[in-house]
């Protein structure tokens, strides 16, 4: 387990009142490997609210993929969707709460508002 | 060129020759695709060396179709002493039934042969040919020939398996048949496309509704959906002939995303077979008065990819409704921006006024009450991304140059955006119907939040944002000199001066001040745009015109259907009749199937409708034309908890009679006739 990735679970119960805005609710198995390594986490999501722990449980969705691509999603380097097609990463389940869950992954690192860069390319800045 | 012969379920879709050929093309891409990858790029059938030639061709199915051959060059004196039949049908790969039979008196032997090849080429790579970034293998097995293609975890594979004994090389198979006399041989070819997924299984078999259908099971469905269906009857052929087409295809459109797991309908074969925003946003508002079952999955799965991040390859804002979403090679390893790709300034838009759309003709409430926070995100994208200049419009410029799109309108060609004396404008644009659309969302949003949302503050400040935007918009796109809006405003706020068939949707979207309703009406009717098969995409003047250019001068019908609906909208009841009436008559060239686009050549130059040399076919928006030009001439409009139907049929086509119109109000029926009716036009001889 990276540092980055711990950091970005304990984000989420602080970060679900402006991420998770819709009426949904479910619990994400995240199975994350690294050589003959792999390490679990359960989140927990509901509407505003959301719990990320280590300890074992149902799950109504499991994404798999190493612990490298993980990393990269929660910087913003990777695109899920895009893992997925690649079949770098995997889902199971309720595809919902996946899509849910994806807005907790930030912007690509270095991207610039593009009303900024617009407007100042039309010289009216903003 | 060549005629292609398709067939298709959902995504999955096969492209022959009119032999039944798999080869490349130059006119068309022929192959086996399914999820945007090409599973067979050669399927060649030859008899003793021979390539065959067609009879006849009975494809009166869309997932079945039937090819009638015989060896070597047809003459007057056809007298062959063999002929072949194939027979496929399609679904998560195909069938192929071959028979071969003996005209002669006295047992013969023959050696059927069929060369196969499996290029795994993503649709962007039919395009574009590109050397494969990953390894294909063919492998000979028992009675069965295995094309593997892997890059990475990208694992794709083709399996062609025969009931017969045969030899089998890794470029074909060949089967040393003798038929006695007046005797046949038959094989079945079963060909496979499997989607790895990382575990090493098909991806599709864990899909709650699978992809591998069988041929019944296809039928079942199709044959359900138009039990379904409103019942038409009506004097006009055409007419029940396009809304018996329709359906069919709508039906036969309808595929399982492997990502997400629902029913969605693409959008168009062949290069579309897949979600875009806008096409299923259209093709949604035209079936909501005949199928409004097939709505909800589309709009749940636009919520569910709306934009949450800033992503500039991906042209990905929060708020934004997604363009485009594929599921190959390309855009799994970001050569390809479509994961989803956000390339559009209207899909935001107009996914607040499916919406509402929705809950007016369904009553469904629960599904607007749970997406209240997407549909507020997509207002809010109207005023924050989606204004890039801060000037009250909804302006477009993608911030990935290489692989994204430079127009983000409906019409997304590179040249569609132009000055009437042809100079195309700096970016970013702001496309008109683009600020028509976040008219109508700001209008439908208010009624959502005043209805659902129990926000009538916020009501209020969408209906006043409405009227500010539709004051602005009748100032800064207004035309005085010429009389008509303008199709854009460049960088500098200035109006892009061409006429185009734009201003069609904006009576659609209400947002043309009254008073000149009707220089708009008489533009769209007028030689410039109305070409008597339909209205054109730019007036015949405009220095850019060219009768086959994508969008610059080709008629297609989904535009016609909404300005239709525009026109309507306004009063003008006899011109949207005009439209529907030429649309019908066009649809008779194509046998119901109105394609993508045809030729802006004048009516009375071909009298025949021209159509666009890579038109797609079939195409959901215009499968779903028909449709709305039904709701159009019958005067359909929800209100409150009834149907208000206020006919106006079009002059020629006689009586219209639509049973069982599903709603909030159980099921109801509609008549309208032409005030002077005429007997049905006879069809063309073809």
């Amino acid at each position: 387990m990276t540092e980055a990735t711990e950091r970005f679970f304990e984000s989420l119960p602080a970060r679900a009142p402006a991420v998770l805005r819709g009426p949904l609710s479910g619990i994400i198995q995240f199975e994350l490997s690294a050589g003959d390594r792999t390490d679990n986490w359960w989140v927990e999501m509901k509407p505003g609210w959301a719990r990320a722990t280590r300890d074992a449980g149902p799950a109504d969705a499991t994404w798999y993929s190493s612990v490298d691509l993980f990393d990269r999603l929660t910087v913003g380097a990777a695109q899920g969707v895009s893992a997925m097609l690649r079949n770098e990463g995997r889902f199971t389940g309720s595809v919902v709460l996946f899509l849910s869950f994806r807005r907790f992954f930030p912007d690509r690192p270095g991207t610039r508002d593009p009303r900024d860069v617009a407007r100042e390319q039309a010289g009216r800045p903003g | 060129m060549r005629e292609p012969v398709s067939i298709l379920d959902g995504n999955t879709f096969l492209v022959s020759d009119r032999q039944g050929d798999i080869e490349p093309s130059d006119d068309f891409p022929a192959g086996l695709f399914s999820f945007d990858t090409r599973f067979l790029s050669a399927w060649l059938l030859t008899l003793d060396g021979e390539r065959l030639h067609v009879l006849s061709i009975d494809d009166a199915n869309s997932y079945r179709n039937r090819f009638f051959l015989v060896p070597g060059e047809p003459t007057h004196y056809l007298d062959a002493k063999a002929s072949v039949i194939r027979s496929r049908s399609i679904g998560g790969g195909f069938t192929e039934e071959l028979t071969v039979l003996n005209h002669t008196g006295r047992e013969v032997e023959f050696t059927v042969r069929l060369d196969m090849a499996a290029d795994f080429a993503d649709l962007f790579e039919v395009k574009h040919v590109r050397s494969k970034q990953g390894r294909s293998v063919a492998a000979v097995g028992e009675r069965e020939l295995r094309f593997t293609y892997r890059r990475e975890g990208f694992h794709r594979e083709t399996v062609v398996s025969t009931n017969d004994e045969g030899a089998i090389d890794e470029t074909g198979m060949t089967f040393r048949i003798r038929i006695g006399q007046h005797g046949e041989w038959t094989t079945r070819l079963r060909v496979a496309a499997v989607i790895y997924g990382a575990r090493g299984e098909d991806i599709r078999a864990t899909l709650p509704l699978g992809s591998h259908r069988s041929v019944a099971a296809i039928q079942a469905e199709q044959d359900d959906l138009l039990d379904r269906a409103p019942k038409l009857s009506c004097d006009s052929e055409p007419l029940a002939r396009a809304y018996r087409r329709s359906l069919n295809d709508l039906a036969a459109l309808r595929y399982e995303s492997i990502t997400l797991g629902v029913r969605l309908v693409a959008a168009g074969l062949p290069w579309f077979m897949t979600l875009f925003g806008r096409d299923s946003v259209f093709t949604s508002l035209q079936l909501l008065p005949f199928l409004p079952e097939l709505v909800p999955p589309t709009i749940a799965i636009l919520a569910g990819l709306q934009g949450s991040r800033l992503d500039d390859f991906r042209d990905e804002e929060p708020g934004k409704i997604p363009h485009e979403l594929r599921y190959g090679e390309t855009a799994g390893f970001e050569e390809q921006p479509h994961s989803p790709y956000y390339g559009a300034a209207d899909s935001t838009p107009l996914f607040v006024i499916l919406l509402d759309e929705y809950e007016r003709w369904t009553g469904d409430a629960t599904l607007v009450r749970q997406l209240e926070f997407q549909a507020r995100a997509a207002l809010d994208w109207l005023d924050s991304y989606g204004d890039l200049l801060g000037t009250g419009y909804i302006w477009y410029q993608t911030r990935n140059p290489e692989t994204g799109l430079q127009n983000q309108c409906w019409k997304d060609s590179w040249d569609s955006i132009s000055y009437r004396d042809g100079r195309l404008p700096g970016f970013p644009r702001a496309s008109c119907e683009t600020q028509g659309y976040a008219y109508d969302a700001k209008l439908r949003g208010a009624r959502l939040a005043r209805t659902f949302w129990n926000d009538p503050a916020y009501a209020d400040r969408l209906e006043r944002e409405a009227a500010a935007l539709k004051e602005r918009f009748n100032r800064d796109f207004w035309l005085p000199d010429r009389e008509h809006y303008a199709l854009a405003l460049d960088p500098e706020g200035h109006p892009v001066d061409s006429l185009s068939s734009n201003i069609g949707h904006l009576l659609w979207s209400g947002i043309v001040d009254e008073s000149r309703a009707g220089r708009v009406a008489e533009d769209l009717l007028g030689p410039r745009l109305f070409s008597g098969w339909g209205v054109r995409t730019l007036a015949d003047d405009q220095s850019r015109y060219n009768p086959i250019g994508y969008h610059v001068g080709t008629v297609w019908p989904f535009d016609n259907s909404i300005i239709a609906w525009g026109l309507w909208r306004y009063g003008f009841r006899e011109e949207a009749g005009r439209i529907c009436a030429a649309m019908l008559a066009a649809s008779q060239h194509f046998a119901g199937r109105l394609p993508e686009a045809f030729a802006g050549y004048e009516r009375n130059l071909t009298n025949y409708p021209v159509q666009y040399p890579t038109a797609c076919s079939p195409q959901a928006w215009s499968a779903g034309t028909p449709l709305l030009l039904l709701r159009v001439m019958l005067g359909l409009e929800p209100q409150g908890e009834h149907l208000i139907i206020d006919p106006a049929v079009p002059e020629g086509i006689g009586r219209v009679e639509l049973l069982d119109i599903p709603g909030r109000w159980g099921h109801v029926d509609a008549l309208g006739r032409s005030r002077t009716p005429q007997p049905p036009t006879p069809n063309p001889t073809p």
